[in-house]
């Protein structure tokens, strides 16, 4: 199977090797056409970024330690997608967290990896070693602080062997972490079969309603991270108290890409999970209402025109960002108060949101 | 007429929230319009006063005569401050204990307010754990219990939960005068990620709890537990079915009025489940969709409200519908209290 790299070639196998009721369900298309998929783009691109780190380590010089942050960009885009994956295997066991620990309003994140790179801290510069650490050191806010933060132009030079190899472990560590999840959802584990195929005896999930639930929270679930996670802070509650530096990849720059690849994320499953064509009538608006909501989030980010650092606090770009929060927080009451109901789901005004 | 039960609820009509106090009946006594989602009270039956606290991360609350007599009066809690839903009188009336949260230090405390003095704010103690949930007064009147759920929020970035892998919960017993921590118990450590939320407490002075499971779904641990003072919590999962059907949460709990029956409610679930208080054995279950409130009505009898508006009398064993669902009856929030 490995051979087969073309999405589209997958499908086809499924379609042709799986049991009909399996291949029909929302469950197996989110799974084969959008998780596994996602995952294995971003496990190709891990893979690449911890070899750009190796030959950067190797030999350090501007051209490397460019290349390494063009590989730490598309890592970015390929986890975009998969974060919106937010319920089992990416759930289980602080993954999420381990790969994107954000937010952080406290900033635990770079008091530790200022500790991590100030000490030199040997644990920390093995992949095994670094996976026992506190989460806020290990995933992506970290390596781009070691990538793009205070400092890191010394990662083009030979004076600084520790920071190269504590981005190469961290790197090293984050391919493990998406391999976990990978195997988490490949075809023949449990959670995969009873996501695909949910029946009486399989656990998590014993119905298609318990699927599509997971699915739509899922939608849901993405959209209230983007905003209050993401875009809120940032933005403050008037021009004078935005803070770029509270979104995420400010230093990089990337914190819209990351966005923008979360709401293609979402758009994706929802239309993967293929509620416009099987769901009951009116559901095809509905889904249309949402695309529509996403589109108008996706231009007003893809529009912004100054870096993440400057851009909450630039009137025009204040402007884009704020059209988009909104667009996204209709896409959240297109996804709880219209999609869920068409489809059959129980989302209650407690069980939705609960204390 | 003193003595007829009455209830007391947030809720939704519409888009407008309101505080509501009902009767056995579920017939509105007395309907005070607020500006955001509530969530619980505090309640001084003595003197029919209660206090209503907008849900976490509000900063608001307002104290009302339940009866309806006088003007409510505005609370608001201090600046780093916001409320997390719940709180109790001391049995002389004169403080009112809520739970809140410091959240730049990321700390736990309950704000202490002169329930005399227009509930001026007169000082704070530490809960000796992050996100305080329900708080209540334990038999001798002096001690609060307090459930340091172990999450950590920040209102700035909504409701996000920014700690789950480190989230250590625990069940605190605090000097409701002077602050100091008399006993702390917390679960094993690989239950780290069983928030301890809600609380009741029994006819032989006895904690129960209920937990909502933030770690990988399939764990499905046991959600509902006793705390007997000075002794270690016990967990009872009952029924492999029911705490599936759970859902890993637990919305709300209630004693019965003979305190030896506990109704847990799970609004994920959309069912109450019952338990027998001298030995942790469930003694049944009753569905309810988005079912979330429930209060103590009479001897193995709770009230328990809905999302969707619908209001009934449940025993283990039966329940009977008093308010249909659904047709523009308000929506009910999370909690239910009895007055007196």
């Amino acid at each position: 199977m490995t051979v087969f790299r073309s999405t589209g070639l997958a499908a086809l196998i499924l379609l042709v090797a799986s049991p009909a009721s399996a291949a029909d369900s929302s469950g197996a298309r989110v799974a084969e056409e959008f998780a596994r998929p996602a995952l294995a783009a971003l496990a190709g691109s891990g893979e690449t970024l911890t070899g750009a780190i190796g030959a950067l380590c190797a030999a350090p010089d501007a051209e490397k330690l460019e290349a390494a942050r063009t590989a730490f960009g598309a890592v970015v885009d390929d986890w975009g997608r998969v974060s919106v994956l937010r319920f089992g295997p990416l759930a289980t066991g602080n993954r999420f967290e381990r790969l994107f620990f954000w937010p952080d309003p406290r900033g635990l994140g770079l008091k530790q990896i200022q500790q991590v790179l100030a000490a030199r801290d040997e644990n920390a510069a093995t992949p095994e070693g670094l996976s026992q650490k506190s989460v806020a050191a290990q995933g992506l806010p970290a390596l781009e602080f070691a990538l793009f933060g205070t400092g890191a132009e010394s990662l083009a030079a030979t004076d600084d062997p520790y920071r190269c190899r504590y981005a190469a472990a961290a790197a090293r560590n984050i391919a493990n972490v998406v391999a976990t999840v990978s195997e988490g959802w490949a075809d023949g584990s449990d959670f995969a079969a009873a996501f695909a195929s949910p029946a009486a005896d399989t656990d998590p999930y014993r119905s298609a309603a318990e699927v599509d639930g997971e699915i739509v929270k899922a939608a849901d679930t993405a959209f209230q991270y983007i905003r209050a996670a993401e875009l809120l802070p940032p933005l403050g509650k008037a021009i004078g108290e935005a803070n770029g530096r509270r979104a995420p990849l400010w230093r990089s720059g990337l914190s819209f890409r990351l966005m923008l690849a979360q709401i293609a994320g979402v758009r994706d499953l929802v239309a993967v999970a293929g509620y416009a064509g099987t769901g009951p009538a009116g559901t095809s608006e509905i889904v249309a209402a949402l695309d529509a909501e996403l589109e108008t989030a996706r231009a007003g980010l893809a529009g912004v025109a100054t870096p993440p650092q400057d851009a909450f606090a630039d009137e025009a770009d204040r402007a884009r960002i704020g059209a988009a929060n909104l667009a996204l927080d209709h896409a959240g009451h297109v996804v709880a108060d219209r999609l869920a109901p068409a489809l059959g789901l129980t989302m209650g005004f407690n069980a939705l949101d609960g204390d | 007429m003193l003595d007829e039960p009455l209830f007391l609820g947030a809720r939704v009509a519409g888009k407008a929230y309101e505080v509501a106090v009902i009767d056995e009946r579920g017939r509105d006594r007395l309907v005070l319009p607020v500006e955001a989602r509530g969530h619980s009270f505090a309640i001084d039956a003595p003197r029919r006063l209660a206090v209503a606290f907008a849900r976490s991360p509000g900063r608001h609350a307002v104290a009302f005569d339940v009866d309806g007599k006088g003007e409510p009066t505005a609370i608001v809690t201090a600046p780093g401050r916001h409320f997390f839903g719940h709180g109790i009188f001391t049995p002389d009336g004169r403080l009112m204990l809520a739970s809140e949260s410091d959240y730049e230090a990321g700390e736990g405390v309950t704000g202490v307010y002169d329930a005399t003095g227009g509930f001026r704010r007169i000082g704070e103690f530490r809960t000796a754990g992050i996100g305080p949930h329900e708080i209540v007064l334990m038999p001798d009147g002096r001690t609060v219990c307090v459930a340091n759920g172990g999450i950590l929020t920040h209102p700035d970035y909504e409701r996000l939960k920014l700690n789950l892998d480190t989230m250590k919960p625990n069940l605190t017993y605090l000097d409701a005068l002077t602050g100091e921590t008399v006993e702390q118990v917390t679960l094993a450590p690989e239950l780290h990620k069983l928030s301890i939320r809600h609380l009741t407490i029994d006819a032989a002075g006895a904690v129960w709890f209920g937990c909502q499971y933030e770690g990988d779904p399939a764990d499905r641990p046991a959600l509902v537990g006793r705390h007997v003072r000075g002794r270690e919590p016990e967990l009872f999962p009952g029924p492999a079915e029911t705490l599936r059907a759970l859902d890993n949460y637990i919305g709300s709990m209630a004693i019965d009025t003979s305190g030896t029956i506990v109704a847990t409610s799970s609004p994920r679930g959309g069912l109450i489940v019952f338990w027998d208080t001298a030995t942790g054995r469930c003694l049944g279950q009753q569905q309810i969709a988005d079912g979330c409130g429930v209060a103590p009505l009479q001897q193995g009898h709770v009230l328990a409200t809905s999302g969707r508006g619908a209001i009934d009398d449940m025993t283990a064993a039966a329940s009977l519908q008093i308010v249909a669902p659904g047709g523009g009856v308000p929506g009910w929030d999370n909690h239910l209290r009895r007055i007196g």
